[in-house]
């Protein structure tokens, strides 16, 4: 069974679906142990495209033992999905819970909290984001009463100070005052400086601190006990990749993690979880097409307009988002380039 | 030139004036359309502008996808003759918004083809972008786009921090080789290393905003001859980019001067690079 907010994510795999269908019609069988909180499960949502409703339950999947997984919509940020437009995860170990990324309001946040508290009443003594960005990080706010470690980048508060403004003010415009309503940017409290090994009990979660590439702060977390590696933006799946940080850069570390020996990842948008080296290659190609696109409008003297009306258009087919992100990736690749 | 000296001056008021409350007014809206009839007032006094008369073109997407780097290009028609006098790019609704004030040299060229002048630029917010260019006849011609871009001013500049300061000043120039040698002109691109902070940006450690410094004027030359001298706000984007053309003579070869308000000056010479495709 899936919750009625998978349902209307384009991401959702049709096997999600099929599930989910099958709960409604009541006779569930799935494969996945998909949990939601106690309260109402409505058929309402499910109706067009009705606004998720504060009772909706947010839906985690367990993809590992004690890894849950939230799938987020393939969409920008607005009043409708409220920020739920990332992957957030949940490790639970045998003395306290971590939570990785946590989703893009306040409110959404919350949301992921009662989802977690569903499942266990373990304290949640870590959350950790994967990087800076308002859709990953804006549901902080929600756990500040569980006193967790706010664990990230080492340059995860520059990152976030720098534009501070600039996100609460693009959040707020792009999802309302009403889901807006209580965020706010809640700074690391435990820096990652190279690597950095969390204690659940009876598991681990090793943080690694990479060098710049989706953006300048970006954190791998992997957990010990079953081998599950958290990409966060470094991997992008069906939704297109965005760039903030370094092309070279990300495709230098892509052809380390794509030789990852991990049982399985998790990406920052995109499925539940997956295989690699095959979940990272599609990421690959884009940016090398990209790469090499922009490459060869410098080489032969085109400007920043030109390259952004054709360079890297042979991807669109490969991408839900294409035309609200490609352009900006070709206009940073370019800026960056053309250095070379 | 008496009224172009005029306009020069008062831009260079308007450019510290910002530079001063630029946080300030930044986060201030100025929803007025209107607002062109003040700026022109303000940089032209009341010289008579034709608009749309064909002979500036801008080319500007519609919707940037990055208002930090919204490539703009000017460019003017080949019915124009003789040498340029001035160009200037003004984005109407930006806290500084007299991007570029340019005066031409000999070196810039005479007609012959389109001359044009391409940057990159910050917009703060949905706005008109007017290109304004005097003839050597002493007209003024103007051609205004919308260009929907908004946060471009706060947008914190570098995407790699430790490395926004590395190089600074660093100048690469390429001279372009026309693919038909006995072109009228020829093409150049200049690129600074260089934040162009703009006074909107937070210092992450200070919570401060950072302090305005930008490149204020940027200078090209042809051996002794002056191609343009280019006067530059806050509103041109990190790392300044400018790709013109200029006269087509045999050694081409280019000397750029940039300074910044800090009074740090950067040069840099150009290289011959492969002919365009």
């Amino acid at each position: 069974m899936c919750s009625p907010d998978q349902l209307r994510s384009p991401g959702t795999t049709s096997e999600c679906e099929t599930n989910a269908v099958a709960h409604v019609l009541g006779r569930c069988s799935c494969r996945r142990t998909l949990l939601k909180s106690a309260l109402a499960f409505t058929l309402a949502p499910l109706i067009g495209r009705a606004p998720a409703l504060a009772s909706t339950t947010l839906a985690l999947s367990e993809i590992a033992p004690g890894i849950f997984v939230h799938q987020g919509r393939y969409e920008l940020q607005s009043p409708e999905n409220r920020g739920d437009m990332s992957n957030a995860s949940v490790i639970i170990g045998n003395d306290a819970v971590a939570v990785i990324d946590t989703l893009g309001s306040a409110q959404i946040g919350r949301e992921l909290r009662a989802a977690i508290k569903a499942i266990t009443d373990k304290p949640i003594r870590y959350v950790i984001n994967t990087h800076m960005h308002p859709d990953h990080l804006f549901g902080n706010v929600a756990f500040k009463d569980d006193n967790p470690a706010f664990v990230g980048h080492h340059k995860l508060r520059r990152g976030l100070e720098a534009r501070s403004q600039s996100y609460m003010a693009s959040s707020k415009d792009m999802l309302g005052d009403d889901a807006f309503a209580g965020s706010e940017i809640i700074y690391p409290t435990m820096s990652v400086d190279d690597t950095l090994t969390l204690d659940l009990g009876g598991r681990s979660l090793v943080c690694e601190a990479q060098k710049t590439a989706h953006t300048d702060n970006d954190l791998i977390i992997t957990d010990s006990k079953t081998d599950t590696a958290f990409f966060g933006d470094l991997l992008f799946s069906g939704h297109i990749p965005t760039l903030d940080g370094s092309l070279r850069g990300w495709l230098a570390l892509i052809d380390q993690l794509e030789g990852r020996k991990v049982a399985r990842v998790v990406p920052g948008h995109g499925p539940h979880a997956m295989q690699l080296p095959g979940a990272i290659l599609p990421e690959k190609q884009y940016w090398s097409v990209v790469a090499a696109d922009v490459r060869k409008f410098i080489k032969d003297g085109k400007d920043l307009m030109e390259a952004t009306k054709t360079a890297g258009q042979s991807e669109r087919p490969n991408w839900a988002l294409f035309d609200q992100y490609h352009v900006r990736n070709v206009t940073a690749a370019f800026a960056e380039l053309e250095w070379e | 030139m008496k009224t172009q000296w005029h306009a020069l001056t008062k831009f260079a008021a308007a450019v510290v004036m910002a530079a001063s409350f630029g946080a300030h007014m930044c986060s201030t809206a100025r929803a007025d359309d209107d607002i062109w009839l003040q700026l022109q007032k303000d940089v032209f006094g009341t010289r008579l502008i034709q608009e749309d008369d064909g002979t500036v073109a801008i080319d500007a997407p519609v919707r940037a996808e990055d208002a930090a780097v919204v490539p703009i290009t000017i460019r003017v028609s080949p019915t124009v003759k003789g040498p340029l006098k001035a160009m200037w790019l003004i984005i109407d609704k930006n806290p500084a918004p007299v991007a570029l004030a340019i005066t031409f040299g000999p070196a810039a060229g005479q007609d012959g083809g389109w001359r044009q002048f391409a940057t990159r630029v910050r917009m703060d917010s949905y706005s008109n972008v007017h290109a304004v260019v005097e003839t050597a006849d002493g007209a003024l011609h103007m051609k205004k786009v919308f260009v929907k871009a908004s946060g471009g001013c706060s947008a914190p500049a570098p995407k790699d921090s430790d490395r926004a300061d590395d190089d600074l000043g660093k100048t690469l120039v390429k001279n372009f080789e026309p693919a038909d040698h006995n072109a009228a002109f020829r093409e150049a691109q200049i690129m600074i290393k260089h934040p162009n902070n703009n006074g909107m940006q937070m210092d992450p450690l200070t919570r401060n905003y950072v302090p305005a410094r930008f490149i204020r004027e940027v200078k090209v030359m042809r051996g002794a001859d002056l191609v343009f001298t280019a006067m530059t706000s806050f509103s041109i984007s990190t790392n300044p980019n400018f790709r013109f053309t200029y006269d087509n003579a045999k050694d081409s070869t280019l000397d750029v001067t940039s300074v910044d308000t800090d009074e740090t000056t950067f040069v840099g010479r150009s290289k011959q690079v492969a002919a365009i495709q």
